[in-house]
Order: structure tokens, then sequence, then C-alpha cells
């Protein structure tokens, strides 16, 4: 008999004693008003569940306990040949019989199936991905380790799975073909382009960002992400751009993208990752978006903190003229940025900036900016602070604290965020 | 007349238990399902910990720990939030004027030093007096404050909140163990929500009966006594079922105030926590929905299936009931101070759903079960009792509250929630508990919240006493 078919009898068995018990307790209480047939009703349903739950708990743990058998078996017999694939040794590009004697194959074997059925290449990928996932990966020769997976048949595995399966596995391996940075066929790529499921998309998004060399990236041409970009988006684009960057390519127009995105966060994440990958030859490409949006606030800022960082002073003019229009926080990044350019022309702006407001925390940067900005900045920061009030002296504290004095540099603050170290509350 | 009265009484309590029963049922489904849909959207912790740690755009979280009198622990505590895995972070130690050697063991260790400060006081908290610093490099991620005493953990969080530079912050008690990817796992649902992620939930345990090395459970373990033994089993169904149920549609109730964490924006101008409440957590919570709601933001709340802390929980009846009395008065002072929300629409699934289901099937369940109990006792003695319903109706919910335990055990299992060091004497305790949870642990809880509802009713004064620790178990 196969298992299939006993299975199949033994839930049958199972269901025709349920009914039988279910219309046995129902009968017994066929007298008694109708809440205490619903109490029965409740109590059945509930004993068979519990019943359910526990043989499914079991049946589970002997499941696992089989993979966990495989994979220790694995660990055993593939581990020592992934690590050193992983290692300096194999630096060098190595054929697949060389690399099949690494695993203690025989050569003739290559091309055969290695790994028998689904349960052991499940085994295998999760052995190999938990090695993969290491800083060990990154300088690994990838074409060593395309040629292994494929020596085990692993890539049209994982596309069969990606292909065919539950929402779960298609995540689940997506994120692995991803991750191993492994081609997929454009019919697969485009299957989960169009699925309805958000995460899918963007996996199969980013996945063909990362491997395709000449793809032109249309996604971005049009409002791609609309309302639905969150921190991920741009870790993962992060990830593929610099894979392109590695592999010698040039990047793609982030400032067009920029521009061409409707939300803010859209927006925002583009010129973030223009100053992340200091692409500054489409800086003035920014110019027009900050002239025609100058009330999104979190666009100006970043705008002001990319110009900055990559020292675009063609925008120091236009940034001057904004800096006392701006709210706060944009002032901060604006003044920022001023510091960055350090040209001599902004310190007038500065002064501005530390006088015309009363937020301590502007007044503060004010004169950390000041503070930065070159041998005459210093020499207003000194002025400033013969001249200061009683109520101002807190800020200059500040700069006197070996602790504190050491954080004010703008160079120990990261470029996408403020550093988690504190220097001033206000 | 009576008999009419009577008739009433029992049907409306049969129908009472039964929608009951569909609520438990329904938070079971929606549990499930968010599972499912955190399993899709979660993958395991080394590739949380591939994306985020290589990541610039990994957000930076601050933990507020308030300490007061802690000079036992406070030096292993800080030196296992120091241990904790992930990249961007500080440790804000707020010392409530220790009148031990807390301040001293603190700056002899870590070496420091005053710094300049000019706090805002944003939130309302005690005044600080000074903030500290890290001479060395190691331990820059450290900053303590040292403030007045305000006798509150509210008003020593808040003291942390107005120090806090971070986007998001954590709050802890100091003496919690925390696992070291507890940050990732809930930072990850911030970095994956397309929605402003306003408060994180992370699934709490007791730490009674693991096994503790250098700051961190090295073996999980369901204690071995009874008393915690039920409430590791409340807590699992607490987390596992009702909050991750709740979150599956945006309606999280409540962010643990042993480890949350929240966007310290949206905590800041809600007016964070209220040192004078009771439940200061579910207040500070409501209070941002509200805020969030009021505003026309949109936001999203979350809870995380998977074991980020633990925490040492009562270990006797006696400190068990003061711990649960206190609780029934946060929830009676909750709702009274929150009315507004109940069945209220416009503050969405927590105003329509959650706050009335809070209001019918926790508030009133004990009050309820209470009656019920000495109704009982009235039929015993006039002879009014049917034995064969009784037993049919007490076999059902009997039957009914094993199925919600066994059910939690089984999620647990198969979520892989908790990484238990004796996964088989693990559950063969908890599924004893379940057995005996209704008779033994269940009317004690009862008693307790009738006891704190009284209590706030009679405005009898609560004096807080923080719960004897008898330590946890260290690895020799």
């Amino acid at each position: 008999m196969s298992t299939v078919s006993i299975i199949k009898y033994y839930f049958n068995l199972f269901l025709a004693y349920s009914t039988y018990f279910f219309q046995y307790a129902i009968n017994i209480f066929a007298d008694y008003p109708a809440e205490i047939k619903v109490a029965v009703i409740v109590t059945v349903l509930c004993i068979i569940l519990i019943l359910i739950m526990f043989f499914a708990l079991l049946a589970l743990s002997h499941s696992e306990k089989k993979k966990k058998k495989l994979v220790q078996r694995f660990e055993k017999k593939f581990g020592p040949g992934m690590d050193y694939m992983l290692s300096d040794e194999a630096e060098k590009r190595m054929s697949k019989s060389e690399i099949a004697v690494v695993f203690g194959i025989d050569p003739e074997n290559v091309g055969k199936e290695i790994l028998k059925n689904k349960r052991e290449k499940e085994a295998f990928i999760d052995v190999f991905y938990l090695r993969f996932i290491t800083e060990k990966s990154d300088y690994a020769n990838r074409d060593n380790i395309t040629s292994l997976l494929y020596l085990f048949d692993v890539p049209n595995f994982l596309e069969k799975e990606v292909s065919l399966r539950s929402m779960r596995k298609k995540v689940r391996y997506m994120g692995m073909i991803r991750t191993f940075k492994l081609p997929i066929s454009p019919w697969v790529i485009n299957k989960l382009l169009s699925s309805k499921y958000l995460r899918v998309q963007r996996l199969a998004m980013y996945s063909n960002i990362m491997l395709s060399s000449d793809s032109d990236l249309d996604y971005f041409e049009t409002d791609f992400f609309d309302k639905h970009c969150c921190i991920k988006d741009e870790i993962e684009l992060a990830y593929s751009l610099q894979r392109r960057r590695n592999n010698g390519r040039k990047l793609p127009n982030l400032a067009r993208w920029a521009n061409l995105q409707k939300n803010e966060s859209s927006q925002c994440m583009f010129v973030r990752l223009m100053r992340r990958f200091q692409e500054l030859e489409y800086c003035e490409q920014l110019t027009e978006l900050y002239k025609t949006q100058p009330r999104k606030k979190k666009l100006i800022e970043e705008i002001s903190r990319t110009w900055g960082y990559l020292h675009y002073t063609e925008g120091e003019r236009l940034l001057i003229d904004a800096l006392l229009t701006q709210p706060d926080d944009t002032k901060v990044a604006i003044m920022h940025a001023l510091t960055r350019f350090a040209t001599g022309k902004a310190l007038d702006a500065l002064l501005e900036g530390f006088q015309n407001t009363t937020n301590p925390h502007v007044r503060f940067e004010a004169l950390r900016c000041m503070y930065n900005y070159g041998r005459k900045g210093r020499a207003l920061f000194r002025k400033l602070e013969k001249e200061a009030k009683e109520s101002d002296k807190k800020f200059f504290d500040f700069f006197n604290n070996p602790i504190t004095l050491d954080k004010i540099g703008l160079d120990k603050e990261q470029a996408y965020h403020p550093s988690v170290e504190t220097v001033y509350n206000g | 007349m009576w008999i009419i009265i009577y008739y009433i009484f029992c049907y409306l309590v049969f129908g009472y238990t039964m929608l009951l029963m569909f609520s438990y049922l329904y938070l079971v489904f929606m549990s499930h399902r968010a599972q499912g849909h955190i399993s899709i959207n979660i993958p395991d912790d080394e590739t949380i910990k591939y994306f985020l740690k290589g990541s610039p755009l990994t957000p930076a979280v601050s933990i507020i720990a308030p300490a007061f009198n802690e000079e036992v622990t406070i030096l292993d505590n800080v030196n296992s939030l120091m241990n904790i895995d992930y990249p961007n972070f500080e440790i804000i130690i707020v010392n409530d004027a220790s009148t031990d050697r807390t301040m001293e063991l603190l700056i002899n260790e870590y070496k420091l030093v005053e710094v300049p400060y000019d706090i805002a006081m944003k939130v309302q908290s005690k005044p600080i007096k000074r903030v500290l610093k890290s001479t060395e490099e190691k331990y820059s991620k450290l900053v303590v404050v040292d403030k007045e005493h305000g006798g509150k953990k509210a008003d020593g969080s808040n003291a942390g909140i107005n120090v806090c530079s971070n986007k998001y912050f954590v709050c802890t008690d100091v003496d919690c163990i925390i696992e070291p990817m507890a940050l990732y796992r809930m930072m990850w649902l911030v970095v994956n929500s397309h929605r402003p992620m306003i408060g994180v939930s992370a699934t709490m345990l007791m730490s009674n009966g693991c096994i503790v090395e250098d700051g961190r459970v090295v073996e999980a373990a369901v204690p071995n006594t009874l008393v915690p033994m039920f409430q590791q089993l409340e807590y699992l169904r607490s987390f596992l079922i009702s909050k991750l149920g709740w979150s599956s549609i945006n309606a999280l109730p409540n962010i643990s105030g042993g480890f949350g964490l929240f966007d310290t924006d949206v905590a800041v101008k809600s007016g964070g926590y209220d040192p004078t409440s009771m439940a200061e957590d579910v207040d500070m919570l409501l209070r941002m929905v509200t805020y969030m709601k009021n505003t026309g933001q949109d936001f999203r709340l979350a809870q995380v299936p998977k074991v980020c802390c633990w925490t040492e929980g009562p270990g006797n009846v006696k400190t068990l009931c003061r711990q649960r009395i206190r609780w029934a008065r946060g929830l009676f002072e909750i709702i009274s101070n929150h009315r507004k929300l109940f069945f209220n629409p416009h503050y969405g699934p927590i105003g329509a759903l959650v706050l009335p289901y809070i209001f019918v099937f926790e508030f009133i369940a004990p009050i309820l079960e209470l009656t019920g109990f000495l109704f009982m006792i009235w039929l015993i003695f006039t002879g009014g009792v049917n034995w064969d319903s009784a037993i049919i109706l007490f076999g059902m919910i009997y039957i009914f509250s094993v199925f919600m335990s066994i059910f939690v055990i089984f999620f647990d299992y198969s979520a892989k929630a908790v990484e238990w060091h004796n996964r088989k004497i693990s559950y063969l305790k908890l599924m004893l508990v379940t057995f005996l949870e209704p008779f033994f642990y269940h009317p004690i809880i009862t008693y307790c919240s009738n006891m704190g509802y009284w209590q706030f009713i009679s405005n009898q004064t609560s004096v807080w006493k923080p719960i004897q620790r008898r330590g946890v178990k260290k690895k020799k």
C-alpha cells in the first residue's frame, strides 16, 4: 500500500469514529434543552481539535527530527567543502570537477543528480545558506559558488519551487535566489512581478536589478513606489546597486528617478542613494526639484545633505537664500551642508541662523557649524563665545568638554542619520 | 417574578460565555493568520542580521532602563544591555536617586564623568541632576542620567525619553534579560512597514527556571514551581494569541512596559508616560493612538511572535496577588480615563472593537464570575442546582480552556516562538499546567481582579512594591 492510501485509510477511519462519537454524544442528550446540546457539541469539537493538535505535534516533532538528522549528516559530509569554498584558498576560479573533488564526489558523477530528493536538496540549501550569510561570502569567488550550486542542482530546484509553491515558499526561496545571486529565468521574474503580493514583487524586482547587466530598470521610470515605500526597499535597492557598481557597471541616473516619483518618501530615498553612491554628476538635476517643491521639508533636507556631502558648491547660493525661510530641522541640514562646502561665503548666513531663532537646538547647531567652518568660522565662534550672554553660555560648555567636543566635528556624523552619540539634547 | 429574573440571568451568562468563547476562537484564527503572514515576511534571524547589520540605513534605537536601588544587579544588567547585538544603539540608564551604591558602582565601573547638558523637558519628569558619559570609547554607547527621585518607573522612563536622541526608543526594566536578537527582530518589522510604525510589542516570558550566563539566557526552561508555571502559560497565551491576533488588524491594545519599542516623536507629542497612572504602558499607547487618529495620520502597531525578553515574575501567591491587584486597578483606571475611545469608530479597530472587547470580556468577566460563584452557592443551599446540566456546562468551559492552552503550545511549537532547552520536558510541563490552571490559578486571578476593582472604587491608596527577586540561575 502506498503512503497516500495509508493516510487516506486512517483519515477515513478517524472521520468515521468522530462522526459516530459525535452522533452518540448528541443522542444521549436528545431530550435536554438547546443550551446543553450546544455545550455538548462544543465540548466534543474541542476534544477532537485537541486530539488533532496533539497528533499534529507528534507528527511535526517526528519530521523535524528527521530533518535535523539529515542536516547533521550533510554538515559532516559537505560542511568542510563548503567552508573551503568560502575560504581564501578557493579564490582561484575552479572547474566543476575540481569543486566535485572538494566535496568528495567522483568527477565522473558531475552532471548527474547528486542529491536524491527534495528533502535532501532542502537540507543542503539550509546548511549552505547559514554558512553563506556571513561576511566571508563577500570575499568568496562568486563564480565558484555559482558552479557549486549548479553542481548540486540548486538553481533549478529553487526556480521550480518559486514558480510553483505556496507564497511562503516563494518568498523563502526567492530570498535565497537573491542572496546567492543566482540567475533566474525572465518568465519567472515576469510572473513574480505581476504577483498580487507586494513582497514577492519586490524580491523579483531586486533580483532582476541585481542580476541583469543591461536592464534599463524601467520600474522607476514611473511613479513606481506610489505609497508603498519602506526602509527595507531602500536597503534592498542599495544592495542591488552596490552589486552593480562592484561589477564595474555604471549606476542609473538616480536623480532622474527622484524627479519621476511623486511620493516624497520615494524621492527622498533616491536622493539618499545618490549621496550613498556619491553620484555627484547628477546633483545638478536636483536643482529643479529643489526649486519646484520647496514645501516638501524632508526632500529639501535630503537634497541639502546630499549637496553638502558631495560638495556640490553650485547649490550654495540656493541654500543660503533658503536658510531663513525653512523650518528648524531643515535649517540644520542646510547649515551642515554650507559648512561642508566651507567656501567662506556662508559665514553671514550661519550667524543669521544663530541670531534669528529661539530654538536652542538650531542655535547650538549654528555654533557647531561656525566652529567647524575653517579659520574664519572659528574666529567668529570665539568672538561670540566672549560676548555670550549668561543664557547662551551653556552652549559653549559643550565645546570645552573633551567628551562632547570629540563629537562636535561634522566628520563624526554619519551620512544617513545623526550619530547615536548625543551631543546636544536641547 | 424571581423565576423570570433567574432565567434571564442564566441565559445572559450562557450567551456571554458563548460570545466569549467565540471571541477567543476569533483571536485564535487571527493570530494564526498573523503568524502565517509574519512567517512570510520575517525570515530567519541570520537573514535579518545579514540585511540590517551591514546597512547604514538601519534605524538607530535608544534603550531606556530606569533603575532604583539596583546595586546588586546593576553591573550585570548594564553589561547584558551592552552585549545586545545591533549596529546602532545607545543605552540610557536613568538613576532615580538611588539610596544605595548603584550610582557609585556605575561611575567606577564605566569611568563615567559629567558632561554638559541642556535637556528640553519634552515630557514631564522630575529634574535631572546630571548626565554622565564614559571616558572610554568602548562604553561610548552608555549614557547615565542621574535625576531627582520620582518614585515611579514612568518618571524615570520620561527622563530617558527627554535625553533620548533617536527616532525609536525601547523601554525596559533594568533587570530584564534581553535576547541578543531582540532589536533586530523588532526593527525588522519597522523597516518592512509601509506605514509609519509607532510601536512594536515584543514577546516576553518568565525567566524563573532559566539558566543565565553573562547576562544571556542560555537554557530557556519552563519554571519548576506552580505559580510561575501558570504565569508562563498565561504569558504565552497573552502574547501569542491575544496580542498577535489584535496586531493583525492593527489594534494592539498594549505594549508591555517590560520591553516595547516606540516612535520617540509620537510618544513625546502624546505626552510620554503618565507617572500617576497604574497602567502607564497601556495609557501611553492609547494616547499615542488618539494623537495619530486626531491628527489624521496613518500608523501601524505590531507584535513580534518570537521571545525577545525574559523577566522574573512573582514566585509565590502573595506577590502574584499584589501584582494582579495593581493590574486590575490599572484596568479600571484605563477604562475610566479613556472612556471616550470606547465604541468610537473614529479611533479605528482599537476604539470600535478592542476596547469594547476589553471592557466586556476582561473587565466584566471577573465580576460576573464572582457573581456566578455566589449564585451557585445560594443554589446549592436551596437545592436549585440541576447537577447534570451544571456538570456539562462546566465540562464545556473546562475543555475549552484546555483547548486554548493546547493551541498556544501547538502554536509555540510550530512557530518556534521559544527555543526551549529541553522541548519535551517544557511542553509536558506546560500541558500539565493546562489541566490544572482552571482549578487553581484562575480563581486566584478572579479574586485579585475583584479586589483591585474594590480598592479602586473605595479609593484606597496603593503603594507600589517591587517584586522580590529571587534571581535567576547562573551557569556554573
